[in-house]
């Protein structure tokens, strides 16, 4: 029993710090219907500058707010070269992953891989330290993820309630609304695409602070494992209306991860994971479109009833 | 109502996956449980980084080592080997499920992996043993090389580049400058690199060309620009990426007539003119040894020493010696002489 509570406590805490990176392609996917590659590439750069800033010395909380800022630069990049140099959505995604490797490697001065082991990180210190410190040992862990990932939830979703987000949700689905309100929808992409990678490098930060290092190639499949978090969350709770997206991005995330070490436990070799992986995409994207097929039929319906 | 049932399906598909998973974690973590628990017998996790021979190599010889010790495989021990090929956050989910298992040890292979498993372990201070680790101070994984003072244990693959640059200047006796070809995101390759720059003008070497690449996309080029700027010869370290691509290295060195050295006795079997190698398996051997000692109680993690593999022996290739017109020198020739792909 300890040991399947033990590995809850990772499936929740990876769950919902990867959880940071979903919402965040949530935005560019979902909300913006762009396929942003760029996150392979933001997602190092927030836990390399971590690990950079926090061997500096940085109070850990300020880092989370810069490596959110350092993702929202290399978000504008990748939604200028989109919108003002009419570059394709992912031919732009790829060259900002492609070149915030080299950013990556300045950031950590060359070195491949950078160790934080016990230097102050928000899970050592403060409200994060005094958690660890009572009787709540790993789960404060748990209990820290949490709570930065709700706060960051509930940001979100203020945000998409005032007036920038409503019309950054109208650009992914009826850009001449946004035209027809005399804003420039190109401005809003380019707005929506600095959220979310910023998301996604906050989140890289957050996993950093956690295990206490990070690797500057620790990017690769994070496009795949937040698309298919978004894609599953939307396929398994599509119907309950009332859920946000963002939450449903965070849940569908904590199912994965729920998956890959269920997979990992049933002894499936690890080669076999990225095929595993495909195979849920592959299960969720149809059940999406299965749904999506059908309500558009009922509307009809409903229409011709009348 | 056709669509309907199969969305349904699909939601109890995907609902029974989430069950499964659940229940499975349970299954097979109460069996590791028992196993643990009963007597001398011993539950270990190991954690390889990516597949490549001599990380092949050192988990052949940890295995070994730790029946040297009296833990063998299958009797009084349980080893749950994972690969986390190439993927950082596997190697952490991998980490992380062993250390709530708590598995008695859990072993790691190459510097990624080494990371992951401290991380992940230092709560629980489940002992780590690594090996193929060429820098584990500057990786913080031990506060020195004589004594670890953290849960991390293990070994060095520091490779015996003061050796390897005595050789070159034995078989190049004119040679000014090296050439390198190395990836960025390799931190073996490039504390190795450092050192070498150090120890260059030891044995009168003007420089070190460096070209780093990213991918094995960019090798053809980096080699070819290597060879361009007038290098004597190319010297390989262990990186994975450029290992795997040997063969284009090779060609391009081939083209300017210059020998390519190489850093385990693989490489010289496949066209390298020498090399002073380190034994992976001898080197996983020791790891073993020192794993078993843990396992033991007989040594604590925090005072072990980390063992470095100094000494190396030569390996050549005496095909490309005569290709290139080099005459093997004299204390060279006790040394392993072998042919292109006589190995196989």
């Amino acid at each position: 029993m300890e040991i399947i509570l033990g590995l809850l406590q990772v499936v929740l805490r990876e769950g919902m710090i990867y959880g940071i990176m979903a919402m965040g392609v949530y935005i560019t996917y979902k909300v913006l219907n762009f396929a942003d590659l760029s996150v392979d590439g933001s997602f190092p750069l927030g836990a390399c500058s971590a690990a950079a800033l926090i061997t500096a010395g940085v109070n850990p909380w300020l880092v989370c707010v810069i490596c959110f800022l350092a993702g929202c630069i290399a978000g504008s990049v990748t939604g200028a070269l989109h919108v003002k140099l009419h570059i394709s959505d992912l031919m732009s995604g790829i060259l900002v992953q492609t070149a915030l490797y080299s950013v990556n490697m300045v950031v950590t001065s060359k070195k491949a891989v950078l160790s934080i082991f016990d230097m102050p990180t928000i899970f050592s210190t403060g409200l994060g330290g005094m958690l660890y410190n009572s009787a709540l040992d790993q789960w404060a862990w748990v209990i820290m993820a949490l709570i930065i990932t709700i706060v960051v939830k509930i940001l979100l979703d203020l945000y998409l309630k005032t007036r920038s987000g409503l019309l950054l949700r109208a650009v992914g689905s009826n850009e001449r609304f946004v035209v027809s309100q005399g804003k420039d929808p190109g401005n809003m992409k380019i707005i929506g695409l600095m959220i979310g990678n910023g998301l996604v490098a906050l989140s890289g930060c957050v996993l950093a602070q956690q295990k206490e290092s990070a690797d500057a190639s620790s990017g690769t499949g994070m496009v795949v494992m937040a698309l298919a978090a978004v894609i599953i969350g939307e396929a398994v709770f599509g119907k309950a209306k009332k859920l946000r997206g963002t939450t449903m991005a965070i849940i569908g995330m904590i199912i994965y991860r729920c998956c890959l070490t269920a997979a990992m436990q049933l002894g499936l070799d690890t080669i076999y994971l990225k095929a595993l992986m495909s195979g849920l995409f592959i299960i969720a994207l149809v059940g999406s479109r299965l749904k999506n097929e059908r309500s558009a039929r009922n509307v009809i319906k409903a229409a011709e009833n009348k | 109502m056709r669509k309907n049932l199969v969305s349904k399906v699909i939601a109890a598909a995907l609902t029974a996956a989430l069950a499964m998973s659940l229940t499975a974690c349970g299954s097979s973590s109460s069996a590791s449980t028992t196993e643990s628990s009963s007597g001398d017998k011993k539950t270990i996790g190991v954690i390889q980084y990516t597949t490549v021979p001599s990380l092949d190599n050192c988990y052949e010889g940890f295995v070994k080592g730790l029946a040297d010790e009296g833990f063998v495989e299958g009797e009084n021990l349980t080893i749950d080997f994972q690969n986390a090929n190439a993927e950082v956050s596997t190697a952490d989910t991998e980490a992380q499920t062993m250390a709530q298992k708590k598995y008695d040890l859990i072993g790691a292979i190459a510097t990624p992996a080494a990371m992951s498993a401290y991380g992940a372990c230092k709560a629980d201070k489940i002992p780590v043993v690594f090996t193929a680790v060429s820098d584990p101070v500057s990786a913080q994984l031990v506060k020195s090389l004589d004594k670890s003072e953290t849960i991390c244990a293990g070994s060095s693959d520091q490779l015996p580049l003061e050796a390897q640059l005595q050789m070159i200047r034995a078989f190049l006796p004119e040679a000014k400058k090296i050439g390198v070809l190395y990836t960025t995101s390799e931190p073996n390759s490039i504390t190795n690199l450092e050192t070498l720059k150090e120890l260059a003008p030891k044995y009168d070497f003007e420089s070190i060309e460096a070209i780093g690449v990213t991918n094995s996309s960019e090798i053809a080029a980096g080699a070819e620009s290597l060879v361009a700027s007038g290098v004597d010869c190319i010297n390989n370290f262990t990186d994975n990426n450029v290992v795997n691509n040997l063969p284009t290295v090779l060609q391009a060195a081939s083209k300017a007539n210059i020998p390519v050295f190489g850093s385990e006795e693989g490489q010289v079997y496949d066209g390298c003119l020498a090399s002073i190698s380190i034994d992976y398996v001898a080197l996983g051997e020791e790891t073993g040894k020192i794993a078993g000692k843990i396992l033991k109680e007989k040594l604590k993690p925090e005072d072990s020493e980390i063992y470095t593999a100094n000494e190396g022996t030569p390996f050549v290739n005496t095909d490309v010696a005569k290709t290139l017109g080099i005459e093997i020198p004299s204390e060279y020739q006790d040394g392993t002489m072998v042919t292109t792909g006589s190995n196989k």
